[in-house]
Formats: C-alpha cells, sequence, structure tokens
C-alpha cells in the first residue's frame, strides 16, 4: 500500500511545501524534545554532560527522516542501519505496541560496545508506522578494565545481540539481569535504558499527536518527500563537482604498528564511490579496528558538511555517497576483532578524504587536526568514594584554505572538555596547567591551529587507574597544497616518554603529561602574510626560531620583543 | 469605513492625563537600542503615564533627562513627587556585543591563562566547517599568570607568589588597562589568594577597576566563572562612568530618592551594587518584560503562563509557574550566531530564563534550497523595514504577509501614523515566493504566517516540556507589536486554555520595572551526597549567604521587618548528571529528618517534573543558592468604566474587513473593535480583529473574548 503511495509523483507536498517545511520542522522538535528528556533524566555524565547519544527519528523502513539538533554526526547515519537489521530479525507484522527493541552488538551497531541502539515503533491504528530511536553510550559493559589492548572483543565486555528489551510493555527482566549482572555499575546502566525508554515514550505520544492534527494515517508520503528532496539536492551539488578519479593515502598512529589509509574516490555524475583498497587489514594489536557502519558514516560526514552543511541530517543525502572497503582490512573489521578504540581510526578517515577531494572543495576542506585525547582515572578512596572522571581535551584542529585553524576543539565528533575544577573536585589529582602550546600548529597560508599541554598529578594516599589514548604521536596531522604538518604529540610519565597505554599504575606525586599535536597548515607557506606571523610570534602562538625556520621570518632589531 | 481616533474614557486609563493634586509617582525607564521609553504611575489611583523617545547613543542620558521633563510635563508632576525611580538598560549588552568595553587584562593561576580561549572544545555547529568562534574579550597579550593554587579540597598547596604580582605592574601599567579580571582556580571554595590579588591590585593600581571571580561567580567550572568575570570587568568602568552621570543629571532634574537598576533576575538594586557587578543587568529589559506578564497575570488571576514578546527581528518566550518565572544562569551574551547554543560567551548569573527565536515582523521569507519556505533568522529590521513600509525594502516579511491577509490595517499602523503599501508587499510576496514555489499570492502569505507561527510554537513546545509542564494548563500572554497578531494560533496549536492581550501592550513592558522587589540572588558550590550529620553543613552555608544578603538589603534601604529569604539548592540523585531546583522551606536543616522529609520532598518534586523519581537512591546536593528580597511594590490599575448591560461588544466595532482564516475556507468579512470603546464586562466572539495604536489582535474562529476591568482581552479558546 504505501509503495503505491511512493509511486505517485504528485504528493501533496510537492503542491504544498509549506505544509511540508512546517511538518519537517516539527518532527525536529518532537526528537529535540526526546533529546532534552534523555539529557534531563539520565545517570551517566557521559550522556547527560558529554551528550554522547543522538535521537532519530526513522520511518517504517527503517530510514532515517530526522535527528535531533545536537546529535553527534555518525550516530545519525549508523542507527538506521542497525534500525534495518532489527527490523530484518524482528519483522513489522510481529511487533506488538509496547515492544521496545535494542542490541549493542558492534557489527550491527556503531562498532563497539559502549553505544546501545534502542528502538521503540510508533503505532497508529494498530499498525507501526515509525521509530523512534536512540543511540547512547552508556557507563559501563564489563570486559577488561583497559581500554585499546585487547585480543578480541569478546574481552571487551557484553554483547547484547538483536533483541527486545520490552514485550508489549514489560520489561524483558532476563534481560534487564543479564546487562545488570555483566557490568560495573548497574544502577548507572540500567536507570540510563529506563530513562531512554521513558523519553522514547513522550516521543510516541508527540507522533501520535502530529499525525492527529495533520490528520494523517501515516508518515511514508513526508518520509519519501523528506528523501527525495533532500536526495536530489545532494545530486545536485555532487553534479557540480567536476567528474574524476582522486586519490589519497596516509600512515596514520594505529597501535603498536602504524596504520595505512588508502582512499580513492570517484567522482561520476551525481554520486561518490569511495573505495579503501589499500587499507591496513584488521589488527589484534590495538582495538582500533572499525566495523563498516563507522567507516561508512565516517565517510559521509565530510561530504555532508562540505556540501550540505544546513540541510538537517537525513537518510536521503546518504543515497548517492557509495562506499566500499575490502573485508578484513582495519575498516571493514571482521568478528570478533577487537573495537572498543576505534575512534583513534575513524577520526583520522576526513584526513584521507579531504586529502584526496580537497582540489575539487573550494573552501570546505580541512587540512589534518590534533585528534582527541581521552584521558581518566578510577580508583576508591577515602574522601572522594569510587570515583571515574574522565576528561576529553583536544589537539588543534587543521587550517582551511582561507581561515586558521581552530585551537583546541572537538573534530570531528563533538563533545564538551570536564572542567579542571571539576576533575580535581571528584579524584585526588592536581592539573599542573592546561594551556598552549607553542610552534605545534603546522605553518601555511592559514596555519593549524595551536595544540595545547596538560599535565596531571596524583595528589592523594595512593595508586589509582589512569587511561589514556593519544593520537597523532608518530604520524603527523598533515597539510593540504603546500601546508605543513602539525607537530606530533608526546605522552611522559614522570618526564618519560611512553608509548604503551594500558591501564597506568597512577601513584602518589607521579605525573603524566599529555603535549597534544597542532592541527596543519593549508597553502603553501611562503602566501602567509608577514603581519599574521608578526601576531603569532606577538601572540605566543609560535617563537621567533619557529617563525625563522618555518616561515623564514628575519626580525629586524627594532621588532625584538 | 476609515478608521477614526476616537478617545474614550477607556483610554484615558492609559493617556496623558493630569492630575490636580500632587500625587507620588514611581517611576521605570528602560534605554533601548532604539527608544528609551518611561513609564510613571501614580501610587494610590494607578494612573500611567507613558513617554517613547529616540535613544541617545553617545550620550544615552541626554534622552532620559529631556524625555524626563517631558513625562513630568505630561503627567504635572515634579522631580521631587517621585518616590522611586528604576531603571533597565541595554548599554550593557550593546558594549558586549559591540566589543565597545574597557581594555581589560586577566589574571589567573599559573598554567590556565588560556582557557579563556580553548572554553569548553565544544563546536557549537557540528557540521559547519567554517564555524567562527567568539573572540575572548581579553587578548592573550593580556592574560598573565602568578604562581598560586589551592586544590579541590579548598587547601592552599601553593601560597600566592606576590612577587609575581610584583613583575606584572610594569606590564599592566604599560598596557594601559582600565580594568583588570582576576580568577584563581577554586577560588569558589577558598578565596584567600584571589582576596590578596585584589587588594594589592587596588594598592598599586588605583583607578583600575577590579573584578574577582570569587565575588562576581562563585560556582565551580573555571571556564564559566572566568568568563562572567571577564565580561564583568570589561563593562564596568563604563557602566561606572555611565551610572554617575546618570544621577547627577536626575539629581538635577529634582530627583532626590534612591535610583534602582533592574537585574536580570528581575529582581533591583542600588547603583553601587549594580556598578560593581554590572554584568548581572545585562538582560535587566527582557527581564521587566516577564515581570509585567507576572503582573499582568496576578491582575487576571492566572499563573501558568508563558509570556511572549514578538518585536520586529525576535520573539522572545518565558515560561512562568505558579507566578514565577522560570530562572537560569546558563546565560550566553554576544553570541556569533544570534540564535545559537554555545556561540556566545558565557555569563553565570540568576537570569529570568527567555529563550530568544529569530521570528519578528521583520523576519525575511525566502525559498531554501530544498524549496522549501523558510521564515528568519534575517530581519528587514526598522531600515529598510518591510516591504509594506514603502522605504525600499523588497524581501518579503511577516508583517507583508500579516497585511496581505488582513490582519493588519494598512491606514492604522501605529495608530495611523504610518500607513502600509499592499501594492509593495504583494509584490515582495508574489516575485520570492508564490511564483518560485508555485503558489497563488494568498497561499504563499499564509505560508509565511504558518511557517513563523510554527517555528514559535515548536521552540515553545519543547521549552515547556523542558521545565516538565504541559502546554495545555497555560495561558500565552501577548505582547510586541506583533505579539497579539500571532497568539491565537500559537495558542491553538499549543491547545493551550487562551490567551490575554494586555490593554496597551506597548506600556505594559514597561510596568514590569514597577513591580520588582529590591532582591539578590546568591549561589555557593557545595557537592555532598546528603548524611544527616552533613546538613548542619548547609546551615552554615545558609548563615553566611543570609548574612551577605541582609547586609546587601540593607544598603539598599530595605527595612529588616520586609527583608525575606527563601533558601533553595541543587538535588539530585546520587549518580545522576542533571540536578533540579528544591526549595527548602526550613529555617535550620540540621533540625530536618533527611529521611522522612528532605528526601521524600525531593523525589515528589522531581517526579511532578519527570513521573518518576528512584527512591531507593540517594540525594546529593551541587548548589545552595538564596534570595534574599524585600516586598514586592504593589501597584494598582486604573480600572475601566463597566459596561452597562444595555451595551453590547457591537458598539465597539468600529467596521469590518475580509480577514483570512484557514479554519472557515478563506477570506471572511470580520468585525473590526477599536480597542478604545471597549468597556469592562463586554463579550464577543471570534473570528474578530481588535485595533489599538501599537498593535492588533487576530481572533480567530471558537474563540470568546472577555473584555476584563482594565480592558485586557481574555481570550478563551474552544476545543472539539
Amino acid at each position: 500500500m504505501h509503495q503505491k503511495k511512493r509511486k505517485s509523483v504528485m504528493n501533496q507536498y510537492v503542491a504544498d511545501p509549506v505544509a511540508l517545511e512546517i511538518q519537517w520542522q516539527r518532527l525536529i522538535s518532537i526528537m529535540d524534545e526526546v533529546d532534552n528528556a534523555t539529557v534531563r533524566t539520565s545517570f551517566s555524565t557521559i550522556v547527560g554532560e558529554s551528550r554522547d547519544f543522538a535521537c532519530i527519528l526513522v520511518d517504517q523502513d527503517g530510514s532515517s527522516l530526522c535527528q535531533s539538533s545536537f546529535s553527534p554526526p555518525n550516530f545519525c547515519v549508523v542507527l538506521p542501519r542497525t534500525a534495518k537489521a532489527l527490523l530484518a530479525k524482528f519483522p513489522l507484522h510481529t511487533l506488538q505496541e509496547g515492544d521496545v527493541l535494542c542490541t549493542n552488538d558492534p557489527w550491527i551497531g556503531t562498532g563497539h560496545l559502549p553505544d546501545y541502539v534502542v528502538l521503540t515503533p510508533v503505532f497508529v491504528g494498530g499498525a507501526p508506522i515509525a521509530f523512534i530511536g536512540t543511540v547512547a553510550h552508556l557507563a559501563d559493559v564489563g570486559g577488561h578494565r583497559g581500554d585499546i589492548e585487547a585480543y578480541d572483543v569478546f574481552t571487551e565486555g557484553i554483547r547484547v545481540p538483536p533483541a527486545k528489551l520490552y514485550r508489549a510493555g514489560r520489561e524483558n527482566e532476563l534481560l534487564f539481569e543479564i546487562i545488570g549482572n555483566n557490568c560495573r555499575v548497574p544502577d548507572m546502566v540500567l536507570g540510563d535504558l529506563r530513562a531512554i525508554v521513558g523519553t522514547h515514550q513522550i516521543g510516541v505520544r508527540r507522533l501520535q499527536e502530529f499525525l492527529t492534527d495533520y490528520n494523517m494515517d501515516d508518515i511514508a508520503e513526508l518520509s519519501y518527500e523528506i528523501h527525495t528532496r533532500s536526495e536530489r539536492l545532494m545530486r545536485e551539488r555532487i553534479e557540480a563537482l567536476p567528474d574524476g578519479v582522486y586519490e589519497f593515502g596516509l600512515d596514520i598512529d594505529g597501535y603498536i604498528e602504524i596504520v595505512h589509509l588508502h582512499a580513492k574516490i570517484e567522482v561520476r555524475g551525481s554520486d561518490i564511490y569511495v573505495d579503501y583498497s589499500g587499507t591496513s587489514p584488521q589488527t589484534r594489536l590495538g582495538a582500533i579496528n572499525c566495523v563498516y557502519n563507522t567507516t561508512y558514516a565516517s565517510t559521509l560526514y565530510p561530504f555532508k558538511c562540505a556540501l550540505v552543511p544546513g540541510i538537517p541530517n537525513n537518510e536521503g543525502l546518504f543515497r548517492p555517497v557509495h562506499v566500499t572497503a575490502p573485508e578484513g582490512c582495519i575498516l571493514n573489521c571482521t568478528d570478533p576483532y577487537p573495537v572498543q578504540a576505534r575512534a583513534k581510526t575513524t577520526n583520522n578517515i576526513n584526513q584521507a578524504l579531504f586529502g584526496a577531494v580537497w582540489p575539487i572543495l573550494g573552501e570546505h576542506a580541512q587540512a589534518g587536526s590534533g585528534s582527541i585525547w581521552p584521558f581518566s582515572v578510577s580508583g576508591e578512596l577515602e574522601g572522594y568514594g569510587a570515583f571515574s572522571v574522565h576528561i576529553l581535551p583536544h589537539g588543534g584542529r587543521g587550517a582551511m584554505r582561507n581561515m586558521d585553524g581552530l585551537p583546541p576543539i572537538a573534530f570531528p565528533h563533538n563533545s564538551s572538555v570536564t572542567s579542571t575544577e571539576i576533575m580535581e573536585t571528584e579524584a585526588p589529582i592536581l592539573m599542573l596547567h592546561k594551556e598552549f602550546l607553542p610552534d605545534t600548529a603546522g605553518a601555511g597560508r592559514s596555519r593549524g591551529g595551536i595544540g595545547q599541554v596538560i599535565t596531571f598529578r596524583n595528589i592523594g594516599d595512593e595508586s589509582i587507574a589512569a587511561r589514556v589514548r593519544p593520537d597523532k604521536m608518530f604520524c603527523e596531522p598533515p597539510g593540504i597544497d603546500g601546508g605543513q604538518p602539525g607537530k606530533v604529540g608526546e605522552v611522559r610519565f614522570n618526564g618519560e616518554l611512553i608509548t604503551r597505554f594500558p591501564s597506568l599504575e597512577f601513584k602518589p606525586g607521579d605525573e603524566i603529561e599529555m603535549r597534544m599535536p597542532g592541527g596543519a597548515g593549508f597553502g603553501p607557506v611562503s602566501e602567509r602574510p608577514l603581519e599574521s606571523v608578526r601576531r603569532d610570534i606577538e601572540m605566543g602562538y609560535i617563537t621567533l626560531a619557529h617563525a625563522a625556520s618555518e616561515y623564514g621570518f628575519v626580525v629586524e632589531s627594532d621588532e625584538l620583543p | 469605513m476609515p478608521a477614526q481616533l476616537n478617545l474614550s474614557s477607556a483610554e484615558l486609563a492609559f493617556s496623558l492625563s493630569s492630575t490636580s493634586r500632587r500625587g507620588r509617582y514611581r517611576l521605570g525607564f528602560d534605554i533601548g537600542g532604539t527608544f528609551t521609553d518611561f513609564v510613571l504611575i501614580e501610587t494610590d489611583s494607578g494612573q500611567i503615564t507613558s513617554y517613547k523617545t529616540l535613544t541617545t547613543p553617545q550620550d544615552p542620558s541626554k534622552a532620559v533627562i529631556a524625555g524626563l521633563q517631558e513625562l513630568l510635563r505630561n503627567a504635572q508632576a515634579a522631580g521631587d513627587d517621585i518616590e522611586t525611580a528604576i531603571h533597565g538598560t541595554t548599554l550593557i549588552t550593546n558594549a558586549l556585543i559591540e566589543r565597545k568595553g574597557a581594555k581589560t587584562a586577566l589574571i589567573t593561576t599559573k598554567g590556565f591563562r588560556d582557557i579563556l580561549e580553548m572554553a569548553k572544545e565544544m563546536r557549537y555547529d557540528i557540521y559547519d566547517l567554517l564555524m567562527v568562534l567568539p573572540e575572548p574579550l581579553v587578548p592573550r597579550l593580556l592574560r598573565y599568570e602568578v604562581a598560586e593554587r589551592v586544590d579541590g579540597r579548598g587547601r592552599v598547596v601553593e601560597p600566592l607568589a606576590v612577587a609575581d604580582l610584583v613583575a606584572l605592574k610594569p606590564h599592566l601599567e604599560e598596557s594601559d588597562i582600565d580594568a583588570v579580571a582576576v580568577c584563581f582556580l577554586h577560588s569558589f571554595t577558598n578565596p584567600e589568594h584571589e582576596q590578596q590579588a585584589v587588594a594589592w591590585l587596588k594598592n598599586e593600581l588605583p583607578g583600575v577597576s577590579v573584578s574577582v571571580s570569587s565575588e562576581v561567580a562563585p560556582e565551580i567550572r573555571e571556564y564559566e566563572r572566568m568568563s562572567t568575570t571577564v565580561c564583568n570587568a570589561y563593562v564596568q568602568p563604563l557602566t561606572e562612568r555611565y551610572l554617575t552621570r546618570l544621577q547627577r543629571d536626575l539629581v538635577d532634574s529634582g530627583f532626590r530618592k534612591q535610583l534602582y537598576l533592574m537585574l536580570s533576575s528581575g529582581g533591583i538594586t542600588t547603583v553601587e551594587t549594580a556598578a560593581q557587578f554590572p554584568v548581572r543587568l545585562i538582560e535587566s529589559g527582557p527581564a521587566a518584560g516577564v515581570l509585567a506578564a507576572v503582573f499582568y497575570g496576578e491582575k487576571t488571576g492566572v499563573s501558568n503562563l508563558v509570556s511572549f514578546d514578538m518585536g520586529g527581528t525576535t520573539a522572545k518566550m518565558c515560561v512562568i509557574k505558579d507566578g514565577r518565572p522560570i530562572m537560569s544562569d546558563d546565560f550566553e551574551v554576544a553570541r556569533v550566531h544570534r540564535f545559537k547554543r554555545g556561540s556566545g560567551l558565557p555569563v553565570r548569573v540568576p537570569t529570568i530564563e527567555l529563550i530568544e527565536i529569530g521570528a519578528g515582523g521583520g523576519s525575511i521569507a525566502r525559498v531554501d534550497e530544498l524549496g522549501l519556505l523558510k521564515i528568519g533568522p534575517e530581519s528587514a529590521s526598522a531600515d529598510p523595514g518591510p516591504a509594506c513600509y514603502g522605504q525600499g525594502g523588497v524581501q518579503p516579511t511577516v508583517t507583508d504577509a500579516d497585511l496581505l491577509l488582513g490582519y493588519l490595517n494598512p491606514e492604522y499602523f501605529l495608530g495611523g501614523r504610518m500607513s502600509l503599501g499592499r501594492a509593495a508587499a504583494e509584490r515582495a510576496v508574489q516575485s520570492k515566493l508564490a511564483e518560485p514555489l508555485g503558489m497563488s499570492l494568498i497561499e504563499a502569505a499564509y505560508g509565511i504566517y504558518q511557517v513563523v507561527n510554527q517555528n514559535m510554537i515548536s521552540a515553545t513546545r519543547v521549552h515547556v516540556a523542558e521545565r516538565g509542564a504541559d502546554p495545555r494548563k497555560f495561558t500565552l500572554i501577548a505582547f510586541g507589536g506583533a505579539g497579539p497578531v500571532h497568539a491565537h494560533q500559537i495558542a491553538r496549536e499549543l491547545k493551550m486554555q487562551g490567551y490575554i492581550c494586555p490593554a496597551g501592550a506597548g506600556v505594559a513592558s514597561a510596568l514590569g520595572f514597577l513591580t520588582a522587589p529590591v532582591a539578590f540572588e546568591f549561589a555557593r558550590t557545595h557537592i555532598a551526597h546528603l548524611t544527616q550529620e552533613k546538613l548542619e553543613d548547609l546551615d552554615v552555608i545558609y548563615a553566611e549567604l543570609e548574612r551577605e544578603g541582609r547586609a546587601r538589603l540593607a544598603e539598599a534601604g530595605v527595612p529588616e521587618e520586609q527583608m525575606s529569604f527563601v533558601r533553595k539548592a541543587d538535588l539530585r540523585h546520587i549518580g545522576q548528571g542533571h540536578e533540579i531546583v528544591v526549595e527548602l522551606p526550613f529555617d535550620q536543616l540540621a533540625d530536618v529528618a533527611l529521611d522522612d522529609v528532605l528526601r521524600p520532598l525531593f523525589y515528589s518534586e522531581y517526579e511532578q517534573i519527570y513521573g518518576y523519581a528512584h527512591r531507593h537512591l540517594g540525594v546529593e546536593i551541587t548548589t545552595c543558592r538564596l534570595t534574599a528580597s524585600g516586598l514586592r511594590p504593589q501597584i494598582n490599575l486604573e480600572k475601566a468604566e463597566t459596561a452597562t448591560e444595555s451595551l453590547s461588544a457591537a458598539q465597539a466595532i468600529k467596521g469590518e474587513r475580509p480577514v483570512y482564516f484557514r479554519e472557515l475556507g478563506g477570506f471572511v468579512d470580520t468585525p473590526v473593535y477599536d480597542r478604545y470603546q471597549l468597556r469592562a464586562g463586554m463579550n464577543f466572539a471570534g473570528p474578530a480583529i481588535v485595533e489599538e495604536r501599537d498593535s492588533t489582535a487576530v481572533i480567530g474562529p471558537d474563540a470568546d473574548v472577555h473584555v476584563d476591568i482594565y480592558t485586557n482581552l481574555l481570550v478563551t479558546l474552544k476545543y472539539e
């Protein structure tokens, strides 16, 4: 029946674009409401403070229609793929009102175990017509205490296959018990799962009201129109790019061993084909393997930003981009390779893509960035109780064609850095400094964003566990069009350079220093205006020595500061 | 039928009338970007005199003095008849937006001066690669560091190195700064080092104004506290100069009493405190508008309200629950993108929470790249203004649509002071929207109306829900020139009970100034799992806050017996990331049974908002809050003449015109009521248009209008 509707070219929205705009905006606002409720009722700081979750509305085929305004980009691309897999196991006609589906299987979901995907059908007239979906990074899934050193996914925690979390409105008690028994903070994890299901009820009610208000039975036609228009625009934008094959390969840190990423991008008509053949094979040296879903999402992101930044994200925009990665390579790893720290790889995919297609993206290409450097400490101490706090600081961001790179800021994901005072209140640590690190930014017409340095000291009486996940300690953030790479980072433990990052024993008085990379430059160094170099010296972003070696800047004697 | 300006006795209630005897007055005045507004109320009779004049940006007090003289002349009052004057201003906000504040330095704990620039390392737009960050108010060159350190428990790890301050002196002197902000880590717990540094600075650098974080915003999170302190320092010299000048000029005009300043929190404060903490005045104008809504709510017996103020470029909404506006201390000023959260400078001071969206009469409609009709946030503003203003605007705006749909009377805009050009509106809507979208002119105009309304409806729906409230239990109260034009559809789509269009909406918002009590908000971060023993610690903190409050109130001239203190706490379940604010109606917390009284109080408040509480989990406190206030002034409104039984509303009809109501199938001839002919007690039904000088109320079908004793329109919506 819905198929029939879709074939009709002349649906009501073609005649009434106002209705389309109004209804689309209202769907987004429904997801914003679900999103707000998630923040308000969540237990973990990773959901509530760092906002590591997304709320997405999908149609009855499992295609995404819209996301809440603040949702992290990658989740929105992955969730519909997960939804389709869940529906393959629990077909539409078998669903009952009050069912809630879920999974955290990395190969079906977002690529590592902490991300649970929860999907609630919206029933109208006795049939499911859409789904409210959430992906959220939950606080714990059991498994080993390290982060990056793992042999396989089994050591990384519990895996929940596509399952019904609720059946016809009733909790699947056994499943709740299994999840709770297999993590360290069951109150927090089960509390968050229940909170998510609660927020979905808000979404279900709002969508039902929406249909009543507009006298609609389903959203098939609306979905069709949103997808069609979005796809059409995306295709127009791709069409405007010159056809051709663009290729770029680069080395990234990996873990213990350097990893090579290789992207071959073909722009043909209104389609883009991305192939990662030539990329390193999957590895057991570090949980840095990416499942295909994550690779796919990370591949779409730069194109979305460059071509249609202002259009609300939805599946129509994804359709013209096709991604292949050979099975068994690090960008399409097989079960049961370890995946927990896959962001160390996915965060660098944009560099391979921009490295290949920058010549055709105008001002919307970006040089390499300094990456995210997660740090956390946990333990149990008198006066602090059981604590676990994390901070997500960043290196400098890559330069754009005509814009210097930003100082430390999240990219390509998004998150918020924990305040020093919160860190120091919740754990026995002192941060000795958190400041810009001069001479780290890659030179160029536009220079990279400056990196930063943070040093942590254990001021407690006992040892605690510290985890650090650095990036770009070996492979620099790459420059574009003659722009110079950013400077690599370092981790020093009591002054000693370290390169292995299992859970670290952080003893009283110990210090961990994280020197984070700067972003890379864009464009020939010779084209940087002298006054910009002078200003960078004045601001202390670069030293005179760096100005001389990188920019050939010779200081007149009267200019000496 | 030509609209006739006919002064009625009802209108006289709001007119520039005179009294023969000398009364006692309260004066409110607000310096906005364009206009400076005055409202004077005679305390006993409630008679109101208002006046509006153009702001004089170079020397704002010029317009104030000239306007005040005009106002007093109109009211036949003298300067010393004014007992209290309350002032609000956008000068501080504008100085921050336009970067016209003082040359400011920042002194931080060694190793942390770049926090001001790194902020939270978060992007406010995840898809815009060309996203620009707000430039910090203090450039790196003027950010200095000194050795000192306090740890997370408030213990001194390293004493303040006075030698570092001494070494800074020549730099500070050379750089010719006017203001310094001081922000050290954990000073909200232990302010000792900050106090030492401030004492040194005041001594060594007389004439430089000093703002210190433990006084400006003593709350955890160094970036937000630093940003707030820097904003304060940045505007302090100009605020001080301005207030000194203003006070002197007021005295010259004969005013002898206390001048108060409106705060973003809806309280008022003295000139001295305002000059010390100008950052607390940033949202004073909008706060006054919300207080006016509260006031009208009281007068009409409605305590759950959404105030809705729609002007030329934006619409502002505020939720008022049980007669109290929702407060927040999470405010941003000087955003790079006005409507993007996270693109501005955070300011952590108590603020009445308003949502602002780019939907005003001047908001421009366009067809976007997907072929959809979009509105704003770009606005035609006042210059060139909507196409129908005939000042050269060619883009279709909300006002153009309102005109084409018959909602506005082209001959009675601003009471007839300006006429609107229908042809220009048609041209703009036809060429920019109707043709590209393949719609008729009227369909396109109604499209504008619907889309702009939907933008406001969505924002309101989410905002009300965020507060755990249900819009169906609320009443909309419409202000601003465009508010009453759009209120009907917004209230109906949100299934609200109805809406109120206050009489004299133009004056109404300024009335808020006159209803504000002297009030101060205090907050102190204190993170602890609640146990029976630890409740004593809270008493100590609240006692300190109360002492501070008492001193401030006394300074502001509030007598002891009029002082009141309300204790509140930010509480959450242990392990939860988000708190709710709970009022603690206890004098001594140590005497309160935690498990039997305090915890249940938290759970029941939590349940009320979110539907369930986790009663098996303990309770954690994060912040102690205290409001110290004086009495709220009671002001009377002059009552309107009551209609005699024989007088029906039909007598106030001054004509009819075709007005577009989609529910009724298109244009229908609709009666046009003259607001100034309406008498208290009259009733009529929609569809109807009610015209007054500064705004037009568009009443749709299925609505009953009651004219109350103050000639407010109380509209009840009927649902099937």
